[in-house]
């Protein structure tokens, strides 16, 4: 049988949830007897982790060296290209994440094999390995083939859906591969947190985002009302970032991050080409703008046209009526 | 301080890009920028300079009209330029660009190489770490500061909630966001010393490489054919008074989308 080998992020001792997608959707995978599939965690992991993981893996390895406690682009990509070596890996997948797409390609280098990155379709059972790729922001998708073998890929977090917990009945490994300090030559030193256990952008499932519209930073306490009623995070767009209305992190476009989310709410959002590259692929938008004209009800599903300061708040009254908060 | 940027031409992020010959190539508008993140690259290798003295190298891979990023680069004061000028570089994967940019940048030495995050025609964000691998260096992506001191870096990534600070051994490669800095106007006076340099060209045998290395030939993944993305449905608008629509859109988001 075919190895896919998925890489699980963790984020303090939990998977990330775009890991959890792609193990749901390898064990569908696998259901055709084709593939197995094993899941790798580097660095320290919890007993309870194991459990999880198991559930949706038939082997779990951990992957022990010291130099693997904290992530480094070095020692990740080190790790797990060894170990996709050992396993005669024919797939090796992470999330598209920020530490995906950090060391992904370095995995890609050591195997000298072909990377595909932040991919939102994979043909699995295709012969070569086949992905779907947004390029030009969206604007187009590549159909990519590997000519290569393994094949490393990143898939854009949402882009499969999360499967539940099966039985926990696979088998667990631990390993250290000899990877030696001074081969990893970056160091964290200071992390400045702001908001600890913020859901980010890219792997939210609702995100409710802001524009010039909003008129001052202190408004945006009303998309914060509407994103705690229906468990979304805010976004922002790039004129209100750089008015300092919002922080760099919360940008969603060009120049800021790429979500795919299940909604995206628009709110005093124009829908300039900037914006749209970065939410384009959200399954369902909502756009409330008081121009008609707007672009961004050309990249929307649901539309209100009216005033955000009215409509905004009554949604969010709307929503958690209906959802009986 | 001795930095080499790689730099990128592609499409402005407004050109038309449509399908042609039943997914097989692309057409699109000829209207040609800097890849942004590059420019912030390149803004920051000015910054070093200009605080630690040394040399500002710009690479670039493309077609002939590619010069002009290098034209630009020189113009707002990088040192010298040079050009992966040849048929064979074209049209590669993650892969084939990164070993040609690798042979490129360390010609001559340096002690930081410095890119976007990634361009934003093919959206691949693969040929930074890609070049720092290739040369066996260490990389770190995504910045928004930088300070070199000596024979190590400080570099502030945006991470969930927060920043991080990352201390880097010397030489290495840093890969840049848009919130790094704000790239300068080239003066007039730089316009025109960019209009008389002559920059330099190579081909793949310049770099030690073979054709087949570089380029379509050397790429381990390649674009099979083009699709449209899905379309959306013309929009819905829901109309009534904001109570009225809101109610409305609840029901829809709930009930019949059910997203929430």
């Amino acid at each position: 049988m075919e190895k896919i080998i998925v890489f699980v992020e963790l984020k303090g001792d939990q998977p990330r949830k775009a890991s959890l997608e792609l193990l749901s959707e390898a064990r569908n995978v696998a259901a055709s007897g084709r593939y197995e599939v094993g899941a790798v965690v580097l660095g320290p992991m919890s007993e309870g982790l194991r459990e999880k993981l198991l559930s949706y893996a038939g082997k779990l390895v951990n992957i022990t060296d010291p130099v693997l406690d904290a992530y480094t682009a070095e020692g990740y990509s080190q790790a797990l290209s060894a170990f996709a070596i050992e396993e005669g890996a024919r797939i090796v997948v992470a999330g598209a994440t920020r530490i995906g797409r950090d060391f992904m390609p370095r995995v890609a280098v050591l195997l000298a094999c072909g990377i595909a990155s932040d991919v939102t379709a994979v043909r699995w059972m295709d012969e070569p390995l086949t992905v779907v790729r947004p390029i030009y922001g969206g604007k187009v998708l590549a159909e990519v083939s590997f000519s290569s073998s393994p094949a490393v890929v990143t898939v854009r977090p949402n882009t499969f859906a999360l499967g539940e917990p099966g039985e926990s009945a696979g088998e667990f490994f631990e390993r250290q591969m000899g990877i030696s300090p001074d081969r990893v030559r970056t160091k964290v030193i200071r992390i400045e947190e702001k908001t600890k256990g913020k859901i980010d952008l890219t792997e939210a499932d609702v995100i409710v985002s802001g524009g010039h519209g909003m008129r001052a930073a202190e408004n945006f306490k009303l998309l914060e009302d509407l994103a705690e009623a229906i468990g979304g995070v805010v976004g922002a767009t790039r004129s209100v970032v750089d008015a300092k209305w919002r922080d760099h992190e919360d940008q969603v476009g060009k120049s800021g991050k790429t979500v795919s989310p299940k909604l995206y709410i628009a709110a005093g959002i124009s829908g300039a080409i900037h914006h749209i590259m970065g939410m384009g692929t959200s399954k369902v938008v909502l756009a409330v703008n008081k121009d008609p004209n707007a672009p961004i009800f050309k990249h929307a599903d649901y539309g209100i046209v009216g005033d955000l300061f009215q409509v905004v708040p009554a949604l969010t009254e709307a929503l958690k009526k209906r959802l009986g908060k | 301080m001795n930095v080499v940027v790689l730099a990128k031409q592609v499409p402005d992020p407004e050109a038309f890009v449509q399908i042609t010959g039943e997914g097989r190539g692309l057409e699109i508008e000829q209207k040609f920028a800097t890849n942004l993140f590059d420019e912030v690259a390149l803004e920051e290798a000015l910054r070093m300079k200009e605080k630690h003295g040394g040399k500002v190298r710009v690479v670039s891979l493309g077609t002939a009209k590619a010069i002009e990023v290098l034209r630009t680069a020189i113009a707002m004061g990088a040192d010298e330029a040079l050009l992966l000028d040849d048929e064979a570089f074209l049209e590669g994967d993650g892969n084939s660009t990164a070993l040609a940019l690798s042979r490129a940048a360390s010609k001559d030495p340096f002690d930081i190489i410095l890119c976007g995050r990634q361009a934003i025609d093919d959206d691949r964000g693969e040929v930074g770490p890609m070049v720092a691998q290739f040369l066996g260096l260490p990389h770190v992506g995504g910045i928004v500061k930088l300070d070199c001191d000596g024979g190590k870096a400080l570099a502030e990534c945006e991470i969930e909630g927060g920043h991080e600070v990352v201390e880097c051994a010397l030489p290495a490669v840093f890969t840049t966001e848009r919130a790094l800095n704000e790239p300068r106007t080239a003066p007039i006076a730089g316009v025109m010393k960019a209009m008389r340099t002559t920059i330099p060209k190579v081909t793949p045998a310049d770099l030690g490489l073979t054709s087949g290395e570089v380029g379509l030939s050397g790429a381990k993944v390649r674009v099979e054919r083009y699709l449209a993305p899905r379309k959306r449905q013309e929009v819905r608008l829901i109309p009534g008074e904001p109570a009225d629509a809101a109610l409305e859109a609840a029901r829809i988001l709930v009930d019949a989308e059910r997203v929430i």
